[in-house]
């Protein structure tokens, strides 16, 4: 499975009222392709906050589920943020990190994940962890955690890939103005 | 502060002490690991409608350059960032000296709208930056470190 790949089976089973937040790169490209929704945040810069930005959410959107689309390279960059989201406990909050071992957007340079195992990290934060490594795991994954609590943490091995998802064409002030309107009502 | 904030996200700062001690009685602050981070929660917080404030010494500032451009500025969160100066007195410790001394062009390179609380307007500049954010803009207020400790 390549990430594209992944995230589209993701981002098929969200209803309307979940949250997704995407990290930057082709994370949010791969989100932007497979499915765009209004309640879609793609953060096209501020490296490695996706999970970050998904905890506000999740706490201030308790009815709601919000899923952070996030890589190796990027929870990498902000492995706090594991521990603040841990110690908070959103029971909305569901994180996928989708592990190719590789900073594929800016051209396959290798990350640590390969000898330090980012889900064991999730796990010593109290969330609950599942590892998948295949289109059928995960879908099958899928259907557990909608009855579970959070925060989950699913981590999808994925292979890296030739398939670039298309730029996003939306300003960012508009992919906010669209997103929160969608939220609105907490 | 209290009229028209509803959460105070970030990482705790000597001169910013005594705010960030009576947020932590009242139950009402979120202690990021990285200013960054603290920006993230508060952005998704925003973007919930929650106005939101964070809270940081400059150094953190300084190191959050590009999430404030990135983010902040880009998709225009409307975020207070409520700074504590250290270096603002020479005699302060060696490693504030250069932030200190480059902060007011820090925040003018911005372009973020930026006020130096004093005793005197504290109050007014409080009310000017919970109006920013009901516009949906940002701002920045600043506290000095007056004090050697």
């Amino acid at each position: 499975m390549i990430r594209r790949e992944g995230v589209e089976i993701v981002v098929k089973t969200l209803s309307t009222k979940d949250i997704a937040v995407s990290a930057n790169g082709f994370m949010s490209r791969d989100l932007y392709e497979a499915r765009d929704r209004v309640a879609n945040f793609y953060m096209i810069g501020s490296m490695g906050l996706a999970s970050s930005i998904g905890l506000g959410l999740a706490i201030k959107n308790p009815s709601r589920r919000v899923h952070v689309f996030d890589g190796d390279g990027n929870i990498l960059m902000n492995l706090g943020s594991l521990v603040t989201i841990g110690s908070h406990g959103p029971k909305n909050l569901v994180h996928f990190v989708f592990d190719n071992s590789a900073h594929e957007s800016t051209g396959g340079q290798p990350t640590n994940s390969v000898s330090i195992k980012i889900n064991e990290i999730a796990k010593a934060a109290k969330y609950k962890v599942f590892t998948v490594d295949s289109k059928n795991k995960l879908e099958a994954t899928l259907k557990k955690i909608k009855k579970i609590n959070g925060p989950v943490f699913v981590l999808v091995k994925i292979e890296k890939g030739k398939y670039v998802s298309k730029r996003i064409e939306i300003e960012p002030t508009l992919i906010k103005a669209r997103f929160m309107k969608a939220i609105r009502n907490r | 502060m209290k009229k028209g904030i509803e959460n105070f996200v970030g990482v705790p700062d000597s001169t910013l002490k005594h705010f960030v001690d009576q947020g932590l009685k009242k139950n009402k602050i979120i202690i990021a690991t990285r200013e960054e981070e603290a920006i993230g929660i508060a952005t998704g917080m925003s973007l919930s409608k929650s106005p939101s404030l964070v809270f940081m010494q400059n150094a953190g500032f300084a190191n959050s350059l590009s999430t404030i451009t990135s983010l902040v500025e880009m998709y225009q969160i409307p975020l207070i960032f409520l700074i504590g100066w250290r270096g603002y007195l020479k005699n302060d410790a060696p490693e504030h000296a250069k932030i200190g001394a480059i902060q007011p062009k820090l925040i003018s390179t911005l372009g973020l709208e930026s006020k130096i609380l004093t005793e005197s307007n504290w109050e007014k500049s409080c009310n000017w930056a919970i109006g920013k954010i009901k516009k949906g803009t940002y701002c920045s207020l600043v506290i000095r470190r007056e004090f050697v400790d």
